[in-house]
């Protein structure tokens, strides 16, 4: 079984420089601009005095843009809530793109101070316990897909994948150049 | 395999059937074949409710846009697509660490990976879609929590104190009684046909805080009386309060009503409620304006009597039987801190967030949460706190706190050390930081000013300050409501806020209505003066002015409550009255946005409020179930299961017959023959379900498959079952139709 709620992350480099409350006008004013493409954006939830919490969020129809701070290490997540055309190689790839559409964007921002984000980490999520379990069976089912996608994200040849060992987890897997 | 399959012999039956029935309905609806106004109150039955923008636009700061989402509804205005609100209901606060492991999963996989904590102990999900509801409430069922009557026009979570069982000044425990007063009423048929919410609490003694039962539609203070030489277990019952707009202390209904009478009572109370309650302004339609229009002793006459002449319900009995079972026992062995060594940070946070039980050796700590909010991860690690701390003890707090109890004391510096790793180390519970606060406009259709975003503000610059706030100061409660529906309690609190908006040249300037001196203990005991209303901006300066003051000018151990009662209105107004100045928008732009938004102010976002839900008939109701259970026997057909198909649509042409008797006879047992009986007297030897043409033929359809029981199932006599039911369902609206001009014409 697979699933289209992929989520993707990508790390910023220098989190520290980026005040706790500074993507919520960011944010706002992408529902101004209607700066996403192919999404129907509701709102922005903040919830920057949660401690490593799921941080600002866009809130789509589509899927969610998080400036996200889970386990300390605050990214861009995009969580894919609608489904997608293609098997999951061309899901991930999609989701791939939206979430580094979304940096760029977050980098051109003048009012984030030239924030960066990694381009040798990357995160994959499958948002799903029922058709993707945090399992060995999951990595293996998914392994060549994303081994192959991250790498291609990454500019790599191979890559490492890291996956936390709670099977109570969301299924997600750590890429970095193997 | 789908979270059905997975969780079938994990849910209890009743359970899994009505979350197979709330999924027929949700086809139904998308087909629309169901009412939007029947299918909104039947999700606020099951939990599951509107959301902000729901309507389809919203106010992006510079104009109000369309938000383009397919048109199908999910109520009147409320379209299908948009994120909605899921209130799971946590009877008297109870949790244990695999029902919080599975609230951190479903804020991840279906939320904004948030669990809220809202005031009457419940736990809220937002940003959920509807299509995601059956899948949640299955799994929610798979670990003994159902969220059924969560909102709409019904018995809404019964809370408790968090501290019952433990508590120094309690009488008894009351949350084995909370606990079976909530399931004898989930549900039952005596409580499905109100015209407005109805909030139940109970409090382990009179003068704590903890559970607010003058704030409550019926509540329960704990009493023992020497009866008969014997010790007898009751209550001090109270009906008739409520916050809102129109804030109502409860009255007294008996001082002493003993314990097994509880159950029997509050039902007698639910059907004069049902019956005598206004439905048709939502308005007038809690029980605190029919006490009030009745009066305490009229009320209370006409609940003795229907006590006296209800039919019989020995349900109860099962419910109440379950009381003496009920134990909550200690994971780990008590034994006394001591000298041990502390850390860092310890001994403040032990101060406020560590209350020393009754039973010696054991302690009940506060995790602080800010806002009320917990991120999935902390709920999962939470749950591994409380397994290796406290066993299986949790409960939520009505100030959106969790608590964990039966913490031995020799563990708490340990335990300290753990919630600080994981982000849950801070202390101040229950103090002026610990702000409470609606969701407001954040997520709220009714809010009208940010609550969520002055609380975080304040709790921000109280905790700041914190180690040196005068020890008065320290323990005063601030409570934000974003609206006058006072869901924050703003009513209780030493000082309260609730949003509304004042006009300013061409600008709408969010403000928050100053309200003092409410009295949170003695169980919310009295309610605040409403001083003025105040920009907005301004209040967190207003805060410490008030404080200041207060500190300054109180005599002796003189409470905030005592101080606002001594100096008066008018001196208070005036210590108010500096901050309700707006700058003009050149120089301060900044009170024109509310706190952690940045889009200039407006109230255009409002929509209409869902709290109360539609007051649809218990008729519509029946209609809507039997429709959803036809739906269900056509699946069932189509599966190949003849037997069952064949059944569900007898169940089908039941339910819309009883829906019907329901009108004249509330009371119609859910006994088969005594439905087929009332349906024939009322409504076929009347021919009221009748056609022109072909007369009985479709009552006679029910008549034939109830006298053919035992039947041979084959595909054809079950899909002439499934026909039937569904021809008979269509019969059933066009009587209630024949009723109610009947009714109209009628002199």
């Amino acid at each position: 079984m697979s699933t289209h709620k992929i989520g993707v992350k990508f790390f910023v480099k220098e989190a520290t420089t980026v005040a706790g409350d500074a993507f919520v006008p960011v944010f706002h004013r992408w529902i101004q601009q209607q700066a996403v493409p192919d999404h129907l954006l509701v709102d922005v939830a903040d919830y920057a005095h949660v401690h490593d919490g799921p941080g600002t969020l866009l809130i789509a129809h589509e899927g969610n843009f998080a400036m996200d701070r889970d386990e300390g290490r605050l990214g861009l997540l995009y969580q894919r809530k609608q489904p997608l055309a293609g098997d999951f190689a061309q899901r991930l790839r999609l989701v791939v793109a939206i979430a580094r559409d979304a940096c760029r964007r977050l980098e051109c921002d003048l009012s984030l101070e030239a924030i960066k984000f990694r381009t040798d980490q990357l995160l994959i999520r499958l948002n799903d316990r029922l058709a993707a379990p945090n399992t060995n069976e999951t990595l293996q089912q998914h392994r060549r897909d994303l081994e192959a996608v991250a790498a291609e994200t990454l500019g790599v040849r191979a890559v490492t994948l890291q996956r936390p060992d709670d099977p109570r987890s969301l299924f997600q897997v750590l890429a970095v150049p193997a | 395999m789908t979270w059905k399959d997975k969780l079938i012999d994990r849910m209890p039956p009743q359970w899994a059937q009505e979350i197979d029935l709330f999924e027929a309905q949700m086809a139904l609806r998308k087909q629309g074949k169901i009412d939007e106004k029947v299918f909104a109150e039947t999700r606020l039955r099951r939990g599951a409710y509107g959301q902000r923008y729901d309507n389809g636009q919203r106010h992006d700061g510079f104009t109000t846009r369309k938000l383009p989402y397919s048109p199908l509804t999910k109520g009147p205005d409320t379209y299908w697509d948009a994120p909605g609100m899921l209130r799971i209901k946590v009877p008297y606060g109870g949790l244990n660490p695999t029902q919080m492991e599975v609230l951190a999963e479903l804020a991840e996989e279906y939320s904004d990976a948030i669990c809220h904590v809202t005031t009457r102990q419940d736990i809220q999900l937002h940003f959920v879609h509807i299509d995601d509801t059956p899948d949640i409430f299955r799994r929610l069922a798979a670990v003994g929590i159902t969220t059924r009557e969560a909102c709409g026009n019904a018995v809404r979570n019964v809370t408790a104190c968090p501290l019952a069982g433990v508590c120094h000044t309690e009488v008894f425990d009351v949350t084995p009684y909370a606990k079976a007063l909530a399931f004898y009423l989930l549900g039952h048929p005596d409580t499905q046909d109100f015209g407005r919410k109805f909030k139940i609490a109970f409090s382990g003694c009179p003068d704590k805080p903890c559970a607010l039962v003058n704030i409550h539609d019926l509540g329960g203070i704990a009493q023992v009386r020497t009866i008969d030489g014997k010790q007898v277990r009751g209550f001090a019952l109270y009906v008739g309060g409520g916050l809102g707009a129109v804030p109502h202390q409860a009255k007294l209904f008996d001082e002493f009503v003993p314990e097994e009478e509880l159950l029997p009572l509050a039902r007698a109370i639910g059907r004069v409620f049902a019956r005598l309650g206004e439905k048709k302004n939502r308005n007038r339609a809690r029980l605190k304006f029919l006490v009030q229009k009745l009066g305490i002793d009229e009320f209370r006459r006409l609940v003795l009597e229907e006590r006296r002449t209800m039919p019989e319900d020995p349900s109860w009995r099962r419910f109440f039987d379950e009381i003496p079972r009920y134990k909550e026992t200690p994971a780990f062995e008590a034994v006394q801190l001591n000298g041990a060594r502390r850390p860092e940070g310890f001994d403040a946070w032990a101060a406020t967030n560590v209350y020393h039980q009754k039973q010696p050796g054991y302690a009940t700590v506060t995790v602080a949460l800010p806002l009320g909010d917990i991120s999935a991860r902390q709920m999962r690690l939470l749950a591994d706190l409380t397994r290796r701390y406290a066993g299986e003890n949790a409960r939520t707090t009505i100030e959106q706190n969790i608590v964990l109890r039966w913490v031995p004391h020799n563990r708490l510096p340990e335990l300290y050390r753990d919630l600080k790793a994981i982000g849950l180390g801070d202390c101040g519970a229950g103090t002026i930081v610990d702000v409470t606060a609606c969701p407001g406009t954040d997520t709220c259709k009714l809010g009208i000013a940010s609550s969520r975003g002055l609380a975080g503000e304040l709790r921000w610059r109280l905790a700041a300050k914190q180690a040196t706030l005068d020890p008065s100061v320290r323990n005063l409660r601030i409570k934000i409501s974003g609206c006058f529906n006072s869901c924050g309690q703003h009513h209780v609190a030493d000082i309260g806020f609730y949003g509304n908006s004042r006009n300013v040249g061409s600008y709408t300037v969010p403000h928050f209505q100053v309200m003092l001196g409410g009295q949170w203990a003695r169980n919310g005991g009295s309610y605040a003066l409403a001083i003025g209303s105040v920009p907005s901006k301004a209040i967190p300066d207003l805060v410490d002015a008030l404080t200041g003051r207060y500190v300054a000018g109180r005599q002796g151990d003189e409470s905030f409550q005592a101080w606002c009662a001594r100096i008066g209105k008018k001196a208070l107004k005036e210590i108010v009255d500096p901050f309700t100045v707006v700058p003009p928008h050149d120089q301060r732009p900044d009170f024109y946005s509310d706190w952690g938004d940045v889009r200039e102010f407006t109230i255009g976002d409002m929509g209409t409020g869902e709290c109360a839900g539609e007051v649809v008939t218990l008729t519509s109701f029946g209609f809507s179930q039997a429709e959803a259970e036809a739906f269900e026997a056509q699946l069932l057909l189509d599966g190949g299961q003849y037997q069952a198909a064949d059944e569900k649509a007898y169940q089908a042409m039941l339910t819309a017959a009883r829906a019907l008797v329901q009108i004249e006879n509330p009371d119609v047992p859910t006994d088969p023959a005594a439905i087929v009986s009332e349906f024939r007297t009322r409504f076929v030897d009347t021919k009221i379900f009748w056609d022109t043409y072909a007369h009985g033929q479709f009552s006679n359809y029910l008549f034939a498959r109830h006298e053919a029981a035992d039947a041979r199932y084959t595909a054809d006599t079950a899909r002439k079952t499934v026909e039937e039911a569904n021809l008979f369902i269509d019969a059933a609206h066009k009587a209630h139709a024949k009723y109610r001009q009947k009714q109209q014409t009628s002199p």
